[in-house]
């Protein structure tokens, strides 16, 4: 009795033990053999992005479908990390479970580049591919400091001021060409806590060129310099329409999550949005009549901010070869074209820009135009720092809380105490 | 017959280690073992992406939180929280049981009503909070009806923690009073009665016997109340959109360290050193807190 019993707990703890252990291994050994990109057998390239709107989803699906056709021996698995894009990524490469190829932001590029995550893409490109063809700036957001290329733009897009066209008619005013007529423009255009003449978003991301806009640097030598008097200057105008004119406002102060909506509900008569903002609009407030305008220029300098994102590589892909024809594809000449045909976003290359001609497009030109002049949002490896820092103190000072510049020096030395501690 | 039962006896406690093995290795996998590799970590300047490092520093993350002025703010605000949310929920919740105890109509119902909130994830419930605390929402309208000032609760950094912490009482309140009710059911009816015939009214038989003989439950659950509110992270972190916004007023503790963890790179170990420090912290609320109740027995 006792003998049998024995074996019978042996036999399920050693059963306990082994499905436990096979759970663990059996991932591996299949990832293993599906990595071998052998002759002939098809091999899958994981692409992981955020989602996009149904229509951009369309879009990518659409490129990825074109692409599979003409390399029929890669599968392409598109993965959606739907929030905290960059927590996700960061956390699944650190685990060995990166995809193959990725989008990356600029803004989060250098440093994820000085880790050393990212495959080098220097060594793939070929004449055909046409490098040059790229808008330089853009390009360079995603060079390392080995000068190496470490990912191939996608898309970007750049700020221009939205307004609405009839509240404009209404206030009988002309749409703003400097940021002195914007803040006599708001002035007019504001009716009490119900429509507020502009909708600001008090963050550096968005106000950056404005920040550099007399002269003083937000970031130099990869640290925090935004306390110089002269950004402290260049900001204070957004602070004192909220304060002192009572003009402008962010959006959670009328209840609206981001300045997109805001200026759809009817409660900013101008916003300074992106490309992003256009088919939001005219999808979800289709009785709205908006136009767009480049941004008010300061001191009679043109200024707006770019953003882009690109696909990077993965430095432990087993797969690199097939990852590379699927960069190469997405932003080359013939997948960009497919990818911004419609306009969500625009294309990084010189020739499908002009192909497409979105310069003629009476919502979209005013971006386009903005892209040689832009400031790329991207600044060095302690960027998401001085970013934090700053967008935490600034609102104190945009509510009213203290003076912008004791804001600004408490944000930049808590911002480089936090860097030269790293 | 000695030999036999030795022999019997290490057969058993053979085969009972063997039943628990797949427990313990478990255990050891999943709880020990990452418990382990963080204090590790809290030692250590570590890089997880690309060319992982580990470089050992001593003590150096710990003496970094002395100069770290969000670490402080993080710290002030939990604080804040607790100091607040314990007393606040215990004494609620304590108010809770002792009415729907009271064999009041509709008991059951209000049983019902009350449980509610515990069952919603607090994920959802901070969400659907939010949603009326909006500028033009809810709370606010009902505010403006009774002639009461509004608040910009989400964007204010005067308020937002307050609104954290409103919700967090509104929440976990009811689940400590389920805890009360077991423990009122359980006290005799015969003290009530010699408090009566002694000329003790409600109230004096509320203070003077109830509380009092729910000394050891309402020591759990302040020490369980301090356990939770200082781990305070998914309300907070949904409600800034994970930066511990506006202007760090709803920073807590846990929200620095997931962002010194996972937003920052090549700062995990600082991270774990927070995290080693916070376990401390509640370490040390949870004793000082068992030597002010005294007592552990019952009456």
């Amino acid at each position: 009795m006792g003998k049998t019993k024995w074996i019978a707990a042996l036999g399920i703890t050693t059963m306990l033990f082994g499905s436990v252990l096979a759970g663990c291994g059996g991932d591996e050994k299949s990832e293993q053999a599906n990595g071998g990109s052998k002759q002939g057998e098809k091999v899958e390239v994981t692409l992981a992005g955020w989602g996009g709107n149904p229509s951009e989803q369309k879009l990518l699906q659409q490129t990825l479908d074109d692409f599979e056709k003409k390399h029929p021996n890669i599968k392409v698995k598109y993965e959606v990390i739907a929030d905290q894009y960059m927590d996700v990524i960061k956390t699944r490469l650190a685990g060995g479970q990166g995809p193959d190829v990725f989008y990356l932001d600029a803004f989060e590029a250098p440093a994820l580049i000085e880790t050393g995550a990212l495959e080098p893409l220097d060594k793939y490109v070929t004449d055909e591919f046409d490098v040059n063809d790229f808008e330089k700036p853009m390009l360079d957001a995603f060079k390392g400091e080995d000068g190496k290329i470490y990912g191939f733009p996608k898309d970007y897009s750049t700020l221009a001021l939205f307004y609405n066209k009839k509240m404009f008619e209404e206030a009988g005013i002309e749409v703003p060409k400097t940021w002195d007529e914007l803040r006599e423009a708001a002035k007019k255009l504001t009716k009490g806590k119900d429509v507020y003449g502009f909708g600001v978003a008090p963050e550096l991301a968005r106000l950056y060129y404005i920040a550099e806009s007399k002269g003083g640097k937000v970031v130099t030598d990869n640290k925090a310099s935004f306390a110089d008097s002269k950004v402290v200057e260049a900001l204070q105008p957004i602070v004192d329409m909220h304060l002192k004119d009572k003009t402008a406002a962010q959006p959670n102060e009328v209840g609206a999550t981001w300045g997109g909506e805001m200026f759809g509900q009817g409660k900013a008569a101008m916003v300074i949005e992106g490309n992003w903002a256009i088919p939001f609009l005219q999808d979800t407030f289709p009785n709205l009549e908006f136009g767009t305008a480049e941004i008010p220029t300061i001191n009679g300098k043109k200024a707006t901010m770019a953003y882009t994102v690109a696909y990077v590589m993965n430095k432990d892909s087993q797969k690199k070869e097939a990852a590379w024809e699927l960069i190469s594809y997405l932003t080359g000449k013939e997948g960009m074209k497919t990818w911004t045909s419609k306009g969500y976003a625009l294309p990084t290359r010189k020739s499908v820009a002009a192909e497409l001609g979105f310069d003629k497009d009476p919502l979209r030109a005013p971006l386009v135009a903005g892209a040689p002049y832009a400031t790329v949002w991207q600044n060095g490896t302690n960027l998401p720092i001085i970013v934090n820092n700053f967008n935490n103190q600034f609102v104190s000072a945009f509510l009213g809380e203290r003076p912008l510049a004791d804001a600004l020096k408490e944000a930049e030395k808590t911002a480089n105490s936090e860097i030269e501690s790293r | 017959m000695k030999q036999t039962l030795t022999k019997k006896m290490w057969r058993e406690t053979g085969s009972a280690y063997l039943f628990l093995s797949p427990a313990l290795f478990v255990l050891l996998l999943f709880i020990i073992g990452p418990i382990v590799f963080a204090v590790f970590l809290a030692f250590h300047k570590v890089q997880l992406l690309g060319t992982t490092s580990f470089e050992f520093v001593g003590l150096d993350n710990f003496a970094r939180i002395a100069d770290d002025t969000r670490a402080k703010i993080a710290l002030w605000n939990t604080l804040k929280y607790v100091a607040i949310v314990v007393p606040c929920q215990t004494i609620l919740a304590l108010v809770l049981a002792a009415t729907l105890n009271a064999g009041l109509k509709g008991e059951k119902f209000f049983r019902i009503v009350y449980f509610l909130p515990t069952l919603t994830s607090s994920a959802v419930l901070t969400l659907i909070f939010m949603w009326m605390y909006n500028q033009n929402g809810l709370i606010n309208h009902v505010l403006e009806a009774v002639g009461l000032p509004t608040y910009n609760w989400l964007g204010d950094p005067d308020v937002a923690l307050n609104a954290i912490m409103i919700m967090n009482i509104w929440s976990t309140a009811p689940y400590f009073m389920v805890i009360y009710l077991a423990a009122l059911q359980d006290i005799p009816d015969s003290l009530y009665e010699a408090a009566e015939l002694d000329g003790a009214d409600a109230w004096q038989k509320f203070w003077h016997v109830t509380v009092p003989y729910l000394r050891p439950v309402t020591s759990f659950v302040v020490v369980m109340g301090l356990i939770g509110t200082f781990q305070l992270f998914d309300q907070s972190y949904i409600f800034s959109a994970g930066s511990g916004g506006p202007n760090n007023s709803t920073l807590t503790v846990v929200l620095l360290i997931y962002q010194y963890a996972f937003k920052t790179l090549g700062t995990m170990g600082y991270a774990a050193a927070l995290a080693f420090a916070l376990a401390i912290i509640i370490l040390i609320a949870t004793l000082l807190q068992r030597k002010l109740s005294k007592e552990e027995s019952l009456y």
